[in-house]
């Protein structure tokens, strides 16, 4: 029983003979909560953005100090960041890694939610699911086995690294394409395929085109989980595979310095820039929604 | 029929195969390690032994470590749970212009990834930073307070990392909720404090249990977070196993210590049922 309901049973009586003095006292002592809510959703808000605004305020700092405000303005952080080999060498491998783990992860996603939603009656679901797993299994421990499986397999650095990052990509690709297949009827291919198509042209004429922004917008996404991972690459990053936050991680462990607030506001500016892209395709929220 | 037998089949292999050879595969290998035992040359002797959980359970020093990682884990959850269903509220209920905007906002700070907010944090915390350079203008203190290598740190940039987790399952259990539920309880004389706990709270039970789990779970696996928030302060199961595979090579003690960790999510995901179960079914 509805717990609504309890209350109807026990005074409705009473609700109804006095109704109006009661509406009118909530009435006032209800526009108190909203406002506390409000002001208390705006200080999370705070919460959430400021470490975010900081570290964007630290990377025009003209001197070596962390001080919160900055003394003055300057780009020498910058310069400091393009001068420096080893952050831009790990910020164009983390490039091609992202590009690389999120075209894989795109099409092998993309594959799977189609399969799961038209060619399969009942155990769609199922697939779903289990194509979630990568989410429910802390990172640090797939990071680990396919560490350990580099001790007994000979396979090169780069790929174990691409394959995890494949992985962690996979369950996001395969959740937004599926939401994207939502919006499609699937009437449209069974009337191509009436019209004589097979099932590979209806496919690729007519379901590829309408779902392009659902996967370009996946595609985005696993690049961006590609590009913040830290977990995967803790274990896999070696010489010549490092990406860009296990370069910051490593250089944070003995030092600070402006050079990282400027390096990480350079991703940040790249990440919500792809962000608002994928906003202005589907939504994030489709995206999010594992 | 028998070509879409085979359309299907091709179409799941490539994930199949993903996930058999890349996931399954290496990390149940890894976790057999766990009942295997340590050898300084081969990684490992082919004998069963149940010393490596032994010595978890017994040596005060991992023990310490399991305490620590569930306290921190489960301050996480709850002030991530305390912080998010006020914004998951607004949100899912809200109609203001804003939405769009709000709803982006949460998921952006999200796909910055981890290291970039924990630096954030290091920015915020450290001695001349900005949490105690406010403090200090206000004249709360006088000398800067050492923020930094702590508890609280950890926990405080845990929340912040993990808030997106818990808000989106609250949003979405919120959203599919009937609001006119609310409007009945409130005609029925509830209240708006009343027809929310008797009503929109247990109505978002999935949400909370989704949110909660996820940010439990993340929360008890994370390395970098403790390791550059906390120092030396904060020693959590992550970073122990981090340890063990990375400096000490001991990997049948680094699985063991992995098995704990998946043992401790299991245990919450039972208690969340549970709990789930004995709670009054509304509707």
């Amino acid at each position: 029983m509805l717990p609504a309901q309890a209350d109807l049973t026990n005074r409705d009586g009473m609700a109804f003979a006095t109704g109006l003095p009661v509406r009118n006292a909530s009435h006032t002592l209800r526009a108190l909560p909203p406002i506390l809510l409000r002001l208390f959703v705006a200080l999370v808000y705070l919460f959430l953005l400021g470490p975010i605004a900081v570290i964007v305020a630290t990377s025009f700092s003209p001197t070596h100090s962390m001080a919160f405000p900055p003394p003055g303005f300057s780009v020498r952080w910058y310069a400091e960041f393009l001068h420096s080999d080893n952050f831009t060498a790990a910020f164009r491998f983390s490039l091609v890694l992202g590009i690389s783990a999120a075209i894989i992860a795109t099409v092998i996603g993309f594959f799977t939610a189609y399969a799961a939603k038209r060619l399969m009656q009942r155990h769609g679901g199922v697939v779903q699911s289990l194509a979630m797993l990568p989410l429910l299994i802390p990172h640090l421990l797939i990071s680990i086995s396919l560490l350990l499986v580099l001790n007994f397999v000979p396979i090169p650095d780069f790929a174990s690294l691409l394959a995890g990052h494949v992985l962690i990509c996979t369950p996001f690709t395969v959740a937004g394409i599926i939401a994207s297949l939502d919006g499609v009827d699937a009437q449209l291919e069974a009337a191509a395929m009436t019209l004589g198509a097979s099932r590979l042209t209806a496919l690729f004429e007519v379901v590829v085109p309408l779902v392009a922004p659902g996967v370009l917008s996946a595609f985005l996404f696993a690049f961006v989980v590609s590009f913040g991972d830290v977990y995967i690459a803790l274990f896999l990053s070696g010489p010549g595979t490092t990406t860009l936050p296990i370069e910051i991680f490593s250089y944070v462990q003995w030092e600070s310095s402006p050079v990282i607030a400027a390096i990480t506001t350079v991703q940040i500016i790249m990440i919500v820039v792809l962000g608002l892209v994928i906003e202005k395709l589907v939504g994030l929220r489709r995206i999010m929604r594992v | 029929m028998q070509s879409s037998r085979k359309l299907l089949a091709a179409f799941l292999a490539p994930a199949a195969l993903l996930y058999t050879v890349f996931l399954l595969t290496p990390v149940s290998f890894f976790l057999a390690f766990g009942v295997m035992r340590y050898d300084a040359i081969d990684l490992f002797q082919p004998v069963l032994t149940l010393a490596n959980f032994g010595r978890i359970v017994l040596d005060p020093f991992y023990r310490s470590i399991i305490l620590l990682t569930l306290k921190i884990a489960a301050l996480t959850t709850v002030f991530a749970l305390l912080v998010g269903y006020p914004v998951a509220y607004v949100l899912a209920r809200g109609q203001s212009a804003w939405r769009g905007v709000l709803m982006f906002l949460v998921v952006a700070p999200l796909m910055t990834g981890e290291i970039v907010r924990t630096y954030g944090w290091i920015v915020m915390l450290g001695s001349e930073g900005l949490v105690n350079r406010f403090l200090i203008a206000l004249h709360i203190i006088h000398t800067p307070l050492q923020l930094l290598n702590t508890q609280t740190a950890v926990v405080v940039a845990l929340v912040h990392i993990l808030l997106p987790f818990m808000i989106f399952p609250l949003i979405s259990a919120l959203a599919s909720q009937d609001a006119d539920l609310v409007k009945a309880a409130d005609t029925l004389g509830a209240g708006r404090l009343r027809a929310f706990i008797e009503v929109t709270l247990p109505l978002s039970r999935t949400g909370i249990m989704i949110g909660s789990l996820l940010v439990f779970t993340l929360s008890a696996g994370a390395v970098v977070t403790p390791a550059l928030l906390g120092g030396k302060a904060v020693q959590m199961l992550g970073q122990t196993i981090y340890d063990l595979v990375l400096h000490t090579l001991n990997w049948p003690l680094a699985s063991a210590c992995a098995s704990i960790l998946l043992v401790l999510q299991l245990c919450f995901v039972t208690i969340q049922i549970r709990a789930n179960r004995r709670a009054p079914r509304p509707g």
